[in-house]
């Protein structure tokens, strides 16, 4: 067991310590102790003594307290281990042995406390910018000119994305799409979900042009407000078809961001019946995303929100909850981190239902953005993940057509130049690791003086 | 409603494919229209009610699949 020893040795060497422009040792402390394997690598630490006011009780931390760090006063940290099969004898004898032991404490494994939903921003979306190396995107040209970007979700307000962007944006009205009876006009929609994905994606590729296809305001029987049906998906990638196949194939590129999903079993066939849809690659939907990519389209999908850790109050999927489209083979499946690259608490954690490496990559999510929930509310969930991720394939595809890079090759890219978080490679937490532009620019010259 | 599938050949129409299957106006949602899911198997989609679409021959079309809700991915509550 890893253990913190606290010792009294004498005041010149708690001095020692205690001075900042000393750089002492664990063996200027203790040299040896019976029974522990001291950590040579651990700075001794200076402990001060609590010291309470006059006539108060020596022994009582509850009361009013000074702390002194005087040499006469302060005491020494030491680190090392314990054999656990001794454990009990050497916390007994150590202090009988050895009169500068003061105490032997644990020294448990800690960990971050990771970012939830609830939590405050982390960063904002110039930190992002800088993450994704936007400048070095768009120094090589690589800003989303030309590449259509499809935004399925709750509808744009470009207004909304404009005003707290603070540059232009390109909505490309007569390729964007609504499902029947869905009114309003296509960049019009009230700020909501879809607002926060157009400004996310925007932040890698802001000259990419947003397809706003708002399939979550569907008000199809069977749906309600801020939903829509697995039916409204299917009809927004057949009318992605045709935007698709009416490019010229040699300048094709269409990247489709998804940050939604479907949350219970209960909205679904059971698992092993034919028609359904979380386990089943033979789903209508499933199948449409197959074609689609086949044809050039880039698909990526947020992993989720029902991360171990805080996982959104929706999920019910008691394991495995990356399912159905958002786990297919020939999608991009989104995980979500901080600006400080930590996996945000509720970020999905794989295996995936329809193919087990999943989440494949991370990318950036619960900084201050769009605003668009709100002044103090950051863009969260692998929501703004996706969109943020989204950005980035569309700044590749502005000179990488889908003919001179197939979706798959840039999929397998992504996952090779990825910032592994793990120790081994491909982990369930962060899949491939965070998405690299560093790498990704690099990989794609080395091809490029290839094929040239 | 549930989706069901159907062959037919390039550029049908809705009207075709409820022949195809057998089913009413009535039966079908008509605003949702005929979808092309993947033209190299000239497969298409269409919403129904639950009861035409266990009526369907399975040598004419297939399903019934699941038409679940879906819902947005934030922010996470």
């Amino acid at each position: 067991m890893r253990v913190l020893i606290q010792l009294r040795p004498s005041p010149d060497v708690v001095a020692a310590v205690a001075d900042p422009d000393v750089t002492t040792t664990t063996a200027d402390v203790a040299d040896r102790l019976p029974g522990v394997v001291l950590d040579p690598s651990y700075t001794p630490v200076a402990v001060p003594r609590p010291v309470p006011a006059a006539g108060g009780d020596p022994l009582s931390l509850n009361q009013a307290l000074t702390f002194s760090l005087a040499a006469d006063d302060a005491s020494v940290m030491v680190r090392g281990e314990i054999s656990d099969d001794e454990l009990s004898t050497r916390l007994t004898l150590l202090p009988t042995l050895r009169n500068d032991v003061v105490g032997i404490y644990a020294d448990p494994v800690i960990e971050t406390n990771l970012t939830c939903g609830g939590d405050a921003p982390v960063g904002d979306w110039h930190d992002v910018e800088r993450l994704v190396h936007a400048a070095e995107l768009h120094a090589e040209g690589l800003d989303g000119s030309g590449v259509a970007l499809a935004v399925l979700d709750t509808g744009i307000n470009a207004a909304h994305v404009k005003h707290h962007l603070g540059r232009d944006l390109l909505l490309d009205r007569e390729r964007s799409w609504s499902p029947d009876g869905v009114s309003g006009e296509p960049g019009e929609f009230p700020v909501n979900h879809g607002t926060m994905c157009a400004f996310d994606a925007l932040i890698a590729a802001p000259r990419a042009s947003l397809i706003d296809i708002p399939v979550l305001l569907s008000q199809r029987p069977g749906g309600s407000a801020l939903d829509g049906l697995l039916s409204d998906a299917v009809a927004a990638f057949a009318h992605l078809r045709t935007v698709l196949e009416a490019q010229p194939a040699e300048s094709r590129s269409l990247v489709i961001t998804n940050s939604w999903g479907s949350f219970s079993p209960r909205w679904d066939f059971p698992v092993g019946h034919p028609g359904n849809y979380s386990d089943n690659p033979a789903h209508p939907f499933n199948l449409i995303i197959s074609s689609l990519e086949q044809a050039g389209a880039d698909v990526l999908f947020a992993a989720g929100n029902c991360g171990r850790d805080c996982k959104d109050r929706r999920c019910a999927y008691p394991d495995r909850p990356i399912t159905g489209a958002n786990s297919h083979p020939g999608v991009l499946s989104i995980g979500g981190v901080d600006t400080n690259g930590q996996r945000v608490g509720y970020s999905s954690q794989g295996p995936g239902r329809l193919t087990l490496r999943k989440p494949d990559v991370c990318s950036y999510t619960h900084f201050s953005g769009s605003k668009a929930f709100g002044d103090g509310e950051p863009d969260s969930g692998t929501s703004a993940a996706c969109p943020v991720a989204a950005g980035l394939v569309a700044a590749v595809r502005t000179r990488w057509s889908s003919t001179a890079l197939t979706p798959a090759q840039l999929r397998t890219l992504l996952r090779r130049t990825a910032d592994d978080r793990s120790d081994i490679g491909f982990d369930y937490d962060y899949g491939y690791g965070v998405t690299d532009t560093s790498g990704i620019l690099a990989a794609l010259r080395r091809r490029a003086m290839r094929v040239a | 409603m549930v989706l069901v599938t159907v062959r037919l050949p390039p550029q049908a129409t809705l009207t075709q494919a409820m022949r195809r299957l057998g089913l009413s106006e009535e039966e079908v949602d008509t605003g949702y229209g005929l979808v092309l899911i993947d033209p190299g198997q000239g497969l298409y989609g269409l919403r129904v009610s639950e009861e035409a679409a266990r009526r369907i021959d399975p040598e004419a079309g297939g399903g019934p699949y699941a038409d679940p809700r879906i819902e947005p991915y934030g922010p996470p509550g």
